[in-house]
């Protein structure tokens, strides 16, 4: 080799070494302890003092990008986050403090008066929309009635609907499909505007979580006279009217929405003039631009969170959210031997006995998720009235011998005779690396599954039609109260009940449930329901509860926690609380 | 050759209504629909959806109609904010375009410059620069390329930034320079443009020493031409056509945009939100899609075609 090439290659690998040690730079990683801190805030409330000055009040923020804006047609979380600030229901639903939540009026002055079924509410004085016009009762009632439209096709109206929200009249106009009938039905709906400030809400019985359901996107007020004139345009930057703390002023598809502060907001004045969401699916990308400062809050990767906890000046701005939305292996009780001939089958009992102990799920949570969720044996997710956590379920939990056992006791010593189960996971890469944990936990009790890694549609149909045998769910709450993960999930002919539990203990704790007449009978009624379905393991084994991690800049101010509510960005239930200090 | 050029033309049709048909009846026949969730959706919200998309019409019904429709230029709604769909096009590909477009020129300008130096320095350090380029532009893939550049020019440098588009979203700022970011610009360009700059090095390479060792180019040296005329008037010409012929494919591939790279940057183009729709099943948007992307292949392969008879006047079309 010449001397020239010889000096040439000695610069090409002092080059590449260079830009290793560059890229290596900064990512010291110290090995911390990795238990999720949940509801841990990161930058404390402080006095309005510490505020820069109004043109700095402005930040980007990650995002998914909503499908809609319009609250009565939306049904993803993203959609949601942004709506939160757009509009407001009657009452809010706030951090209590301590992980879980409480629910204060909004635009009601207060709570409902109460007579029997019928729930009056007056609203405050003087409530405004962005462009200035009244609002009022009528606006609130619109709002209702396009809930329960059925050409609306909200996915949430199921929440006014019989069992929950129990809105007279809600479903027989969610499901007319006679065109003559619909403006009857529309002026039989048991919400009416007695005044400009009063509306009557009649319901088909009592329900205790009446000011729950009425803080949710499903209770939005909707402005007439605009959405007849619009059309679905209405929620164009140009077009939207909004009666929250802010007001929808740029939206560009696939890239951003801009918000600014509604001029005519009755309610806390935010102190941001200006929130950009990015709308970032990959929030590795979303980690790497908030360490750049390019955005100013951000959900990150578990992974990514470790990595947060091992830099100093991250692990500040670190918040990890103890979420709402518990994860499971659903188990098709259909199956002859999932499920045996009865829902009381010892059988197969114990076959999903040994399913459930042989998974040692703080391992599972530590190897996919580097440690970041909670290990769950129960249900009804932490953060709730009547929560009980795996203190109440031990007997459900790892125990790999135990596991061996119950397959003897089913009547499969060492897998012998159990046939391939199939489950079928969400294809992302952490699903893989939970499956095939799961696939190798079981394979050492003896049990053998076939993984089967598809897309979310492909998923969600299997779950649907019932054709699964092993699934990879769980639950996620639409709003805080014990009865929202439990009705119609686990009761026979229920709903969202897939997996086919039909067992006479978990279906006698419901009616108990429904019959129920005071707040702690309720709660307590529940919970039983819960130890029923846990004890039986009727379609269900839970694994986790998620957390979720987010990134929040020191420099953001007010922003608290929304306890265990939806896993949007930390204290958006008050964004107008947010600002950006000096 | 305007008859050519007519007749080719005219073979659109048919290959978009073969692309149209396809992907209509695939699209149908996979699991899962657009509204399908882990949640139960009631049969009333479903019945009112479908009917809502024309979804509830037999399928044939609902082909012919999307057919009737597309030869009008209605690609109809997508289902993620019942958005038009001609729209999303038209505006995502103004960014994937532009991004096609400056990696497509840096690939070309990088590719060509390299290749040739590598093939007029054969075996000395230009030639090994341009190898080691090569092969690590081949090796590694467009979004680990990406992140490597983040990690040291974002996350440790802060000379650049990583999210979001940096260039133009409307035609009229396209020549404000205002418009452009160029430290947003620079990573997402360099990424995409990495791979076809190493494959267009190489192509260029052989075919260059090809041309260099043929009779005409030693007659042209023997008779005392300069080299640098040699090199430009007679040989470069001469290795292009092989460039060109890559060039068509490269060209339509960064012109229609990487999914992952625009995902990496949050870069409002089409590759993302053609991916996006297939996991969403949102119907209108695969078949925009898919048939936008029909034409800009088609239209891809013509101009390469065109360009070789430009270049090659041996070559002519009949």
């Amino acid at each position: 080799m010449s001397v020239r090439n010889r000096w040439f290659l000695l610069f090409t690998a002092l080059t590449s070494a260079a830009l290793v040690l560059a890229a290596a730079c900064g990512s010291d990683k110290e090995s911390t302890d990795k238990s999720p801190t949940a509801g841990k805030t990161a930058a404390a409330t402080v006095a309005g003092g510490d505020q820069a000055p109004a043109d700095q009040q402005k930040i980007t923020i990650q995002s998914g990008e909503p499908e809609f804006y319009d609250p009565h047609r939306s049904n993803f979380e993203q959609d949601i986050f942004v709506e939160r600030m757009l509009f407001r229901a009657l009452y809010n639903l706030t951090d209590d403090g301590s992980g879980g939540v409480k629910v204060v009026p909004d635009a009601a002055a207060g709570e409902p008066t109460i007579s029997g079924s019928v729930y009056t509410v007056k609203l405050k004085p003087g409530l405004k929309w962005s462009d200035g016009q009244p609002l009022t009762a009528k606006d609130f009632v619109y709002g209702f009635q396009r809930e329960c439209d059925p050409d609306v096709a909200s996915p949430y109206q199921y929440v006014l609907g019989a069992g929950l929200g129990d809105l007279k009249g809600c479903d027989d106009l969610f499901n007319n499909k006679d065109a003559a009938q619909k403006q009857a039905l529309i002026d039989a709906l048991g919400a009416k505007a007695i005044d400009d400030t009063t509306i009557e809400f009649t319901l088909n019985k009592p329900v205790a979580t009446f000011t729950t359901i009425w803080s949710l996107w499903a209770a939005y007020p909707s402005r007439k006279d605009v959405i007849d004139k619009f059309g679905d345009k209405w929620t164009e930057p140009a077009n939207i009217v909004t009666n929250g703390p802010f007001t929808l002023k740029e939206v560009v598809a696939k890239d951003h929405a801009t918000l600014i502060p509604n001029p005519n907001w009755a309610g806390q004045k935010p102190a941001l003039q200006q929130i950009t969401i990015k709308f970032i699916d990959d929030l590795s990308a979303a980690f790497k631009a908030f360490q750049n400062g390019e955005l100013q809050a951000t959900q990150i990767l578990a992974t990514d969170s470790t990595v947060a906890e091992g830099d100093a000046s991250l692990k500040s701005q670190l918040i990890v959210i103890a979420s709402a939305r518990i994860t499971t292996i659903e188990v098709q009780m259909k199956d002859p031997v999932l499920g045996g001939t009865s829902s009381t089958d010892p059988k197969a009992y114990n076959l999903r006995l040994a399913l459930s102990k042989a998974i040692n799920r703080q391992q599972l949570v530590d190897a996919a998720y580097d440690g970041v969720h909670a290990p769950a044996l129960y249900w009804v997710v932490k953060g709730l009235k009547g929560f009980q956590g795996n203190d109440a379920f031990k007997n459900i939990d790892y125990d790999l011998e135990g596991a061996k056992k119950a397959l003897v006791d089913a009547g499969y010593p060492g897998g012998q005779g159990l046939p391939t189960f199939k489950l079928i996971y969400r294809d992302t890469p952490e699903r893989r690396n939970e499956g095939d944990f799961l696939q190798k936990a079981w394979a050492d009790a003896g049990i053998k599954v076939e993984m089967q890694y598809v897309d979310s549609k492909a998923r969600s149909a299997a779950f649907n039609s019932g054709e699964f045998q092993l699934f990879q769910g769980g639950w996620q709450l639409d709003y805080p109260d014990i009865e929202n993960p439990l009705v119609g999930l686990f009761n026979t002919g229920g709903g969202n009940n897939k997996y086919n539990c039909s067992n006479p203990d978990v279906d006698k704790a419901y009616a108990d449930a429904a019959a129920a007449t005071t707040e702690d009978a309720r709660i307590k009624a529940y919970q039983a329901v819960e130890t029923a379905i846990i004890k039986n393991l009727c379609g269900a084994i839970p694994m986790y509860q998620d957390s979720v991690p987010f990134l929040v800049s020191s420099k953001l101010g007010g922003v608290g926690t929304n306890g265990v509510i939806h896993a949007s960005e930390p204290g958006s239930y008050c964004a107008e609380c947010w600002y950006v200090k000096k | 050759m305007t008859g050519y050029v007519i007749r080719r033309v005219l073979w659109v049709v048919p290959v978009l209504w073969a692309v149209a048909t396809i992907t209509f009846f695939l699209m149908h026949a996979v699991p899962g629909g657009p509204f399908t969730q882990d949640k139960d959706v009631p049969p009333a919200v479903n019945e009112a959806l479908n009917r809502r998309y024309h979804l509830d019409k037999p399928l044939y019904q609902q082909y012919a109609l999307y057919l009737w429709d597309a030869s009008q230029g209605d690609l109809g709604l997508s289902f993620q904010g019942d958005r038009d769909v001609a729209k999303l096009l038209k505006d995502g590909f103004f960014v994937t375009a532009q991004l096609g477009l400056m990696g497509l020129f840096v690939a070309a300008t990088l590719g060509m410059v390299l290749g040739t130096l590598s093939a007029l320095n054969q075996n000395g350090p230009l030639d090994y620069l341009g190898v080691v380029f090569a092969t690590i532009g081949a090796s590694v893939p467009n979004f680990v390329m990406g992140a490597f550049l983040v990690v040291v020019f974002v996350v440790n440098l802060h000379w650049l930034d990583s999210l979001g588009w940096g260039g133009p979203v409307q035609l009229g700022d396209v020549f404000h320079a205002s418009a452009y970011n160029w430290r947003k610009l620079i990573i997402p360009v360099i990424s995409v443009s990495v791979l076809p700059a190493a494959f267009i090095a190489r192509v260029t390479r052989a075919s260059m020493l090809e041309v260099l060792n043929q009779d005409y180019i030693r007659t042209a040296r023997a008779k005392g031409l300069k080299e640098s005329r040699v090199v430009l008037r007679h040989t470069i010409k001469n290795a292009l056509i092989p460039v060109l012929t890559i060039m068509g494919p490269t060209a339509a591939a960064l012109v229609t945009g990487s999914f992952i790279i625009e995902t990496m940057f949050g870069i409002p183009g089409i590759g993302r939100a053609f991916v996006t729709a297939v996991g969403r099943r949102d119907y209108g948007m695969i078949m925009g899609s898919t048939l936008f992307y029909t034409l800009i292949v088609t239209i891809a392969n013509l101009a390469v075609d065109l360009a070789y008879a430009a270049v090659d006047p041996r070559i002519r079309y009949r």
